[in-house]
């Protein structure tokens, strides 16, 4: 499903600028910076139609833009947030901005999360490592609201302690009556005080055993986590139809004309990133 | 009687569509290369040509194109858009593989987005095309179910005469019709008949190839690899196709100010969907060409209900190692038999 | 028999009995002067193979494709001699093992096809050397020379032209031999040493940035001209090149397997003392 702005303005490749507010370091190379709109249009038309899953592009102006999920939910209003891991030209560019700095933002594009589809149900959200950003963004716009939803299970692993990300809402989860977190690291990945489970994602969340009935699947991950959480959700009995996952792709345009995003018939950007396990399915594997 | 355009008085037409405001743009051989190019007296357009090497959609789509142009200062950025160059434009002796090919790609740069670069060009250009009265080896409109007089995307079709003194005057669109009023004492009615059209093999059935293409069993088949062991992976067929689109976004400049280009990209080039991390899910050639086959026979048509191919035949004509759609598609038909 | 159909013998013999994986030739084309690359695999393919005056792409540069010589089987090919010396060079440069080829030279002299003896690369070393002593009094054709007539500035101004019709797609780099690299300097995204726009600066770049990389190893095969899609003349920059370097370095591209790159080696009579 799609919900996209029929932009307005002449050049559809022209970015907002936004404000580097606040940075936090969330594991070795793994950086989250919040940012604010310099333009309060620019905020307004971004407010009116961002909804969780839909990604953006943020870019330096001199380097290039580059693809991320936003990583805060749709319930907040004053700011967005990204998470990336510095591993090319964009993404150290990013990273050696200060709070202060300006950036670029073009967005939100893609689908969302139907998240009033998940209303009365329980859900269950599974994610690792550097991939918990969109997770996240789907987590707090549900425990935001979270009289609207059953049960929430959160299994999140990473390969070692240091790279688990947002470990203060890691806590915070932790504290919560309302929330089960199941947390684990890699066999090797444990620290000496380290107090949850050792594991891989697939192994816990099987261990776990969360009930397939009335409840609906989040999973974002590394392809290879993905593919084995599959396996392991369906021997629990989830109906491919009630997993959702999102897809990352190289992309350029984020508008649907580049073509660099297209996996069969599909343009991640346009009517991704937001998929059910099934519609993945269908898609050509080997062009993943 | 219908109406004429006679040749000895496109002179008098470039004179007539200036001074209206037009450019005229057309045929050209220049620099020992066929492209389009703005003409400024009839004598330089070259309207013999089977086929222009370069395609149309240059016209629209130039290989780069400045986007904005950015200043960083201390604690603001400056930008200032850079949209195409505004000024009515006449295409006068375009061919209808090329007219289609512009129509063909309309939808895609409208979908949802709007791209304003190419919408203005498309607005602000009225195309005058000269149906076929020859043809060569790689020609493949008739396998497009198109055809050598086909109208798609054309604002006017010229047909040439028997006696080659002119052209009948088809008027196809509003625009068309609008633009010609500069011209309407010129266009003369006679009883000229138009020469008889190129005779067009059909090289495959589209059908059935196409319906291959859409199985997904087809996908992982060993006719990829083969089909495609020569392809050396060099873009030129992507860049001369009329109705080819993928583009790069880049910044040139430095830190401190620059202009952020769209230019051409090919799904041919290896890196092409490289991530960063290194995992590249079109590693191998064979991934590459498929893809290529796919999006236009298939995806592309899945969204947009039109095969996004003319069959001018460039990436045939072209290619150095010899390969193109045509061939493919050929083997694809046998292999659906 | 002719060349043709004794090659073709040769090739089954060598499918039939293992002693090659595959066999690298020419097929018919999709008109009747075009010939294309054929991979044949079975013996009963060889019929397939075609041999005459229209074979002119050079198909050294198939035999880099990733993983083709990894087994370390055999491949046969068939070469022509400018070919042959590429062949040399992709092995003094560790791109290939020669030993693993077997190769169908051939060369076109008039509208004859020549058988060349041999089926390994040192077997070539004749066919070479006469190549090189008729390399500087090679009949230059007309549009070279009017380039040479040229002044720097007039010079300049055609090239500016010429380059002004690159469309960066980067065919040149893809038909040639020599441009093995895995990832090419205009692949390179941090810094992007080389802009991929098609502007003048853009095309300036890349097109002289290869004449330099290839100065010196250029066989002068000429399928980077026949790939270019918007007919720059690129065999001349080449050509000239070579031209330079055998002037001055005495150095005549892939004369053997063991010839060491001109710009990448230093000799202590060299004229140039910077490096030390």
């Amino acid at each position: 499903m799609t919900e996209n702005i029929h932009n307005v303005q002449p050049n559809i490749y022209k970015p907002a600028i936004m404000k580097i507010v606040a940075r936090h370091d969330e594991a070795p190379g793994v950086r989250t910076l919040r940012l604010e709109f310099q333009n309060p249009a620019d905020h307004d038309s971004f407010m009116e139609t961002y909804r969780t899953g839909m990604f953006g592009l943020y870019g330096v102006y001199g380097e290039g833009e580059s693809t991320f999920c936003v990583a805060s939910p749709e319930t907040r209003k004053e700011y967005i947030e990204c998470t990336f891991r510095q591993s090319g030209r964009v993404t150290s560019a990013l990273a050696n901005a200060d709070i202060g700095d300006l950036i670029t933002f073009r967005g939100p594009y893609g689908n969302r999360f139907p998240i009033e589809e998940f209303h009365g149900k329980n859900l269950l959200f599974i994610s690792g490592g550097i991939a918990l950003p969109p997770t996240r963004s789907v987590i707090w716009s549900c425990l935001d609201q979270r009289e609207k939803f059953g049960k929430v299970t959160i299994v999140y692993g990473a390969r070692t302690v240091a790279d688990l990300v947002y470990k203060h809402e890691l806590e915070e989860w932790l504290e919560r009556s309302d929330v089960e977190l199941v947390l684990t690291v890699d066999p090797g990945g444990e620290s000496p005080d380290w107090k949850h489970r050792i594991g891989f994602v697939p192994t816990v969340l099987e261990e776990a055993a969360p009930s397939p009935d009335n409840c609906i699947a989040v999973i974002c991950g590394p392809p290879i986590m993905i593919k084995f959480t599959l396996i392991s959700l369906k021997k629990l009995g989830f109906d491919e139809a009630n997993v959702y996952t999102t897809l990352e792709n190289r992309m350029k345009c984020g508008v649907g004309k580049c073509g660099r995003c297209n996996v069969g018939s599909v343009y991640v950007c346009k009517e991704g990133p937001v998929f059910t396990a099934a519609e993945v399915s269908r898609m050509p594997a080997s062009d993943l | 009687m219908t109406k004429i355009l006679f040749s000895d008085k496109l002179d008098n037409c470039v004179e007539r569509w200036k001074k209206a405001g037009f450019s005229v743009i057309g045929p050209v051989q220049r620099n020992n290369i066929s492209t389009y190019a703005a003409v400024e007296r009839a004598a330089e357009l070259d309207l013999g040509l089977i086929l222009t090497e370069r395609s149309i959609k240059e016209l629209f789509f130039p290989q780069s194109e400045p986007m904005l142009q950015y200043t960083i200062k201390k604690d603001s950025i400056e930008t200032k858009d850079f949209l195409p160059p505004s000024g009515q434009r006449i295409i006068f002796g375009a061919r209808p593989c090329d007219a289609s090919g512009m129509a063909i790609d309309d939808p895609l740069f409208g979908w949802d987005y709007k791209d304003e670069y190419w919408f203005q060009r498309r607005n602000e250009s009225v195309i005058v095309t000269i149906a076929c009265t020859q043809s060569d080896d790689f020609c493949m409109c008739t396998s497009l179910k198109l055809a050598p007089d086909s109208t798609k995307g054309s604002d006017i079709l010229l047909r040439p005469l028997e006696n080659k003194r002119g052209w009948l005057v088809e008027e196809i669109t509003d625009r068309g019709r609008d633009a010609f009023k500069a011209i309407a004492d010129i266009v003369q009615e006679s009883a000229d008949t138009a020469a008889p059209l190129a005779v067009v093999e059909k090289k495959f059935d589209l059908d059935r190839s196409v319906a291959w293409l859409q199985n997904p069993e087809n996908f992982e088949s060993r006719f990829w690899k083969e089909i495609s062991m020569r392809c050396i992976g060099c873009a030129s067929c992507t860049f001369l196709c009329p109705t080819c689109h993928c583009f790069d976004i880049q910044d040139e400049g430095d830190t401190y100010s620059g202009m952020r280009r769209k230019n051409w990209d090919s799904c041919s080039f290896a890196l092409f969907t490289m991530h960063t991390s290194g995992h590249n899910p079109r590693s191998t050639q064979s991934a590459r060409w498929r893809q290529r086959i796919m999006h236009k026979f298939n995806y592309f048509p899945g969204k947009f209900s039109v095969n996004s191919c003319s069959g001018c035949g460039r990436c045939s004509r072209q290619c150095p190692v010899d390969m193109g759609i045509t061939e493919t598609l050929q083997e694809i038909s046998k292999l659906s038999q | 028999m002719s060349i043709e159909e004794q090659y073709r013998t040769r090739a089954k013999e060598l499918l039939a009995g293992g002693a090659v994986k595959m066999v690298i030739g020419y097929g018919k084309g999709t008109t009747g002067e075009r010939r294309r690359p054929i991979f044949i695999t079975s013996p009963d393919e060889v019929e397939r193979l075609v041999l005459d005056e229209a074979c002119i792409t050079n198909l050294s540069g198939y035999l880099v494709s990733e993983g083709l010589l990894s087994d370390e089987k055999r491949v046969a090919v068939f070469l022509r001699p400018e070919g042959v010396r590429a062949v040399n060079i992709l092995a003094a440069e560790s791109q290939l093992d020669s030993d693993q080829l077997v190769i169908f030279g051939f060369d076109v002299v008039g509208n004859e096809i020549k058988a060349l003896k041999g089926i390994h690369v040192e077997e070539f070393a004749d066919v070479i050397e006469s190549l090189k002593e008729s390399a500087p009094g090679v009949a230059k054709e007309l549009l070279l020379e009017k380039i040479e007539s040229m002044s720097p500035q007039e010079r300049f101004s055609y090239w500016q032209g010429e380059f002004a019709k690159c469309i960066k797609c980067y065919a040149c780099r893809q038909a040639c031999p020599m441009c093995y690299c895995r990832r090419c300097i205009v692949d390179s995204n941090q810094p992007q040493w080389v802009n991929t726009s098609s502007h003048s600066l853009g095309n300036f770049e890349w097109n002289i940035v290869r004449a330099f990389h290839l100065s010196g190893r250029c066989v002068e095969c000429g399928n980077c001209d026949r790939a270019c899609p918007v007919n720059i003349p690129l065999r001349l920059i080449n050509h000239r090149m070579a031209e330079e370097v055998l002037g001055t370095f005495d150095h005549f591209a892939g004369t053997s397997k063991t010839q060491e790159p001109v710009l990448a080696s230093f000799k202590k009579d060299d004229s140039e003392t910077f490096i030390l």
